[in-house]
Formats: C-alpha cells, sequence, structure tokens
C-alpha cells in the first residue's frame, strides 16, 4: 500500500507533461503502484489559488478512493484591491480537504510578513489538519525555489502546526529538515525531491521514520523512480510501510 | 550489459564524498551493473596527478569494473595537463576524460581547445559537467571531439534545462547526454531518445552521491525498446570508449 502525500493534477507551463487531467495523473500513480494520493491543482500556483481549489475538489469528487484533496492558501490581496472575504477553514474542512498547501513562492509573498499565514498555522495546529511546505515543487534547478530560511523561520515560529516539509533536497537543505524533524514532533518530511545515496537510510538512522512521508511529485517527476529509493532503501520492512502508507494515514485521520 | 558512465571514487569535502572502489564494486553489484566509469574526486577538484594515480591504483584492483576517466580539475595548467592525459591514455589504460566547470571558472574558454583536440586525437569521450550553452563553445571550437554533456542539464548552473540541453545536443553530432541527476522529470528520456535517438544517450548514476536505483529507474522504467535501453545503459558509452559492440 502506498499514499502520496505530494502530487498534482492541471496543467505545467514551463514544458509538456504527459499526464494533467485527475483520470491521467491517477492512471499515472496506478502504474507506479501508489494507491492514493494528495494533490493540489496547479491552476492555484499558477491563476488562481481559488480556482485551483475547486478544480481539487472535482477531482476528487470524481476520484475518491484515489485522491485526497489539499487547499492551496495564498494572499487575500490583489493588486487592484483587498478582497474583504477571509479564509474559512471550518467550510473547507467541511468541503473536504484534509490539509493545506503553502506556495509564497509563486505567490510573491514573504511567509514571515503575509498577514493570513499566522492565522492558517493557527488553525492546522489547532485542527490538527497538516500543511504541506516545499521548498520546491519538484527537484528541478530551474524552477522558483523558497528561501530555506523562510521555512526554518515559519516552522520556528508555529511549532505546533502539523508539517510537512517538502522539496528538499541534501546537504544543507537535508539537515535543515532534519534539525527540524528532531526538534519538533508535529514536523514531517516528504521523499520526493530527496534523491542522495542512502539517505533514506540515513533519514530513518537519524529520526527514526515516524515523521517521514512518501512524496512523488507526479506527475511533474518521475513516479516510478520516487517509488523505487524507498522499496530499495535499506532499513526495516516495518519503517518502510510507515514511510509509504502508515505515517500518513494517521497524520491525515484515514481509517 | 549495464554500464554506469558517472561515478566517483576517492574524497570531495564540498560534496561529503569518501569512498574507495570496494563500497562502489558491491553498490554496482547489488545494482546489477557490470561496469562503472569513475572520476577520482582528488583530481576532479584539486591536484590531477595524485588523484588519477589512486584512480589508476583501484583500476588495478577491479580490472574487469572499474573504467577510468582521466580527470583534471582546471583548464589553466596547460602543457602540464595535457602530458597528464597523454599519462593517463598511455600509462594507465583510462578511456575518457572528465571534467568540471563552474560559472565561476567555466571551460568555455580557448584554453580548453587544447584539450579538446587532444582528446580527438586519441578518440577518446569528455564527461563534462557543462551547461548547453558552454556545450555550444565547446562543439564550435572542435566539432570532432565526443562531448557527454554531465547531466543533461538537470544541475544549478544549467537551471535543470534538460529541454535546452536536448536542443543542443540535437545541433551537434558529437554532443551526447548523460542522464545523471537530482532531476527525476517525467519524460525527460522519452523526450530525449525520442528527438536525438536513442544512441545519443548515456546512463550514469553520479554514485555516491545520487542514489543509483532513483537513476536506475529513470531508464529502466520508460516507454524504450529493449534495443533503445541497451544502447542507453552500457552500449554507447562502451563504443564511445572504443570498446566492440
Amino acid at each position: 500500500m502506498i499514499l502520496d502525500i505530494h502530487a498534482y493534477i492541471g496543467k505545467w507551463p514551463y514544458w509538456p507533461v504527459d499526464a494533467s487531467s485527475p483520470q491521467e495523473v491517477v492512471r499515472v500513480l496506478d502504474s507506479a503502484g501508489i494507491e492514493s494520493a494528495a494533490i493540489c491543482s496547479t491552476r492555484s500556483l499558477f491563476v488562481s489559488w481559488m480556482d485551483g481549489n475547486e478544480e481539487t475538489l472535482s477531482a476528487v469528487e470524481r476520484f475518491p478512493k484515489e485522491l485526497i484533496g489539499f487547499a492551496c492558501l495564498g494572499p487575500l490581496d490583489l493588486s487592484h484591491q483587498r478582497l474583504r472575504q477571509d479564509l474559512d477553514f471550518e467550510r473547507l474542512r467541511a468541503r473536504g480537504f484534509l490539509g493545506f498547501r503553502l506556495y509564497p513562492q509563486h505567490h510573491s509573498y514573504h511567509p514571515l510578513y503575509e498577514r493570513f499565514i499566522d492565522r492558517a498555522c493557527e488553525e492546522a495546529a489547532t485542527r490538527g489538519q497538516p500543511i504541506l511546505l516545499p521548498l520546491r515543487v519538484m527537484m528541478n534547478w530551474g524552477v522558483p525555489a523558497m528561501e530555506l530560511g523562510w521555512m526554518v523561520a515559519l516552522v520556528e515560529r508555529h511549532p505546533r502546526t502539523p508539517w510537512i516539509l517538502a522539496g528538499l533536497n541534501y546537504f544543507h537543505e537535508l539537515k535543515a529538515g532534519v534539525s527540524l524533524l528532531l526538534r519538533y514532533p508535529s514536523v514531517h518530511l516528504e521523499t520526493s525531491c530527496i534523491q542522495g545515496f542512502h539517505a533514506i537510510a540515513k533519514l530513518v538512522e537519524e529520526c527514526g521514520s515516524q515523521q517521514l512521508l512518501f512524496g512523488s511529485g507526479v506527475p511533474l517527476q518521475h513516479a516510478g523512480a520516487g517509488v523505487e529509493k524507498i522499496l530499495n532503501a535499506r532499513i526495516r520492512d516495518s519503517d518502510r510501510e510507515q514511510i509509504l502508507y502508515g505515517n500518513a494515514r494517521r497524520l491525515l485521520r484515514l481509517p | 550489459m549495464i554500464v554506469d558512465a558517472h561515478v566517483h571514487i576517492g574524497k570531495s569535502a564540498r560534496l561529503q564524498i569518501d569512498v574507495g572502489a570496494d563500497f562502489l564494486v558491491e553498490a554496482a553489484d547489488r545494482l546489477g551493473f557490470d561496469k562503472i566509469c569513475c572520476t577520482d574526486l582528488t583530481a576532479l577538484f584539486y591536484d590531477m596527478h595524485e588523484g588519477n594515480r589512486l584512480l589508476y591504483e583501484e583500476m588495478r584492483r577491479f580490472p574487469d569494473r572499474i573504467l577510468g576517466y582521466a580527470t583534471l580539475h582546471s583548464t589553466r595548467f596547460g602543457r602540464e595537463a595535457l602530458d597528464e592525459i597523454d599519462r593517463c591514455v598511455h600509462d594507465y589504460g583510462m578511456r575518457g576524460l572528465k571534467i568540471y566547470s563552474t560559472p565561476e571558472a567555466s571551460i568555455a574558454e580557448p584554453a580548453m581547445i587544447p584539450i579538446l583536440e587532444k582528446c580527438a586525437e586519441y578518440n577518446i569521450p569528455i564527461l563534462s559537467h557543462t551547461t548547453p550553452d558552454e556545450c555550444e563553445y565547446l562543439m564550435a571550437a572542435v566539432p570532432e571531439v565526443k562531448l557527454m554533456m554531465a547531466h543533461a542539464g538537470g544541475q544549478p548552473y544549467a537551471k535543470g534545462d534538460w529541454n535546452r540541453a536536448i536542443m543542443t545536443a540535437g545541433r551537434h553530432p558529437n554532443l551526447y547526454l548523460e542522464t545523471a541527476s537530482s532531476t527525476i522529470d517525467a519524460g525527460f528520456v522519452e523526450a530525449a531518445v525520442g528527438a536525438l535517438g536513442a544512441s545519443k544517450i548515456i546512463f550514469g548514476t553520479d554514485m555516491p552521491l545520487l542514489d543509483p536505483y532513483v537513476q536506475r529507474a529513470k531508464i529502466v522504467q520508460t516507454r524504450l525498446s529493449p534495443q533503445e535501453r541497451a544502447q542507453v545503459m552500457g552500449g554507447n558509452i562502451l563504443q564511445l570508449m572504443g570498446f566492440q559492440a
């Protein structure tokens, strides 16, 4: 059983990608043996986070077993007006979103100085809903990346929030993630951009497996390659099961 | 036969690596790799003479498993670098050249041209950690040299731009793309083979920096024919290094 905590639906504007519709993404996931995946729409990153959330919900309604909706949250200010509405976390939950995602690098804000962020983090902590915070959407050096220091500072400001740190690669990025994992039990790390030699085994040795979550970056990244690094990691099978499924199930409170 | 065209051996403070041949051959055994093409990290980043000699000693311990790249840490050593290539080819039996490039010390400069010419003279391939734009310069300078663009654009200095790498390789008959990278973008291998043909794509893992299982899956789990896969996974690099197919 594999549950992927970091996947997408939607178009990719930088180069052609084979899968973008929910149906195509589900097919890619299935081909790699991934039974279900937490998604948001890339429309949320590039067009409107609110429109993207509608697309995400629509996909989840169509594929309720395979897809899990995460709501993308973004600034309430537009260039020409300040929206009067506030984020309605009760409604987001009622509509079926099991977690949230933040993309400061795509939404042109600083997460330490954006007005909705602190409230979103506190709401997520109170409700026990995770926030996925990607350093980058995928491990491609040309894709916009967030400052590592912003991620660290945000987690340290909100240590009760159930964080899923995503998109970390290696060296100092991974060390920062490990440091946060060891200090805060509410912090989790997903695997989509971790490509180092024996990296998963070293993470388990240093932090245990309880805070590690499998992520693929599908459909932007190669689904099978992401799975292979967990399947071939030199760890106990019980740790492997936790990473591939158990930890995410517990975090998302799935049956 | 499976051949990994991009492997590092030795020590690097920056890359946090310290491995010998035993470790790498054991890893290759687990992965089912028949041969690994190695470059010594001391030669790549510090002292070419010392590093290439260390690699030669490891090659002698595993003559059937390790193929060696002569390695230079700079283009700026003139005759000394050319003599080192001579030594590596004649005395050490190395079959290719490895060289690194950074924005601060790009190898796309006139000092690289005699090195390119030397490799063309020996008909040995160069695995160069270069951007597509740097490869444009190098191929324009010496079109007959066989150049493998390490990481196929999937490295920081090239901004991960494998699309540009494919376009560049399409312009130069002797420019090849090597696949090792932190980047595991869906569709890269299919796009590269579709645009260039399987004969221009070279499989590498960059171990022990990167996870070789991920790099292998990038090739194995793609829509390639068995013949194309055999070319990419070993046939091409062996041919470039002068072995009989």
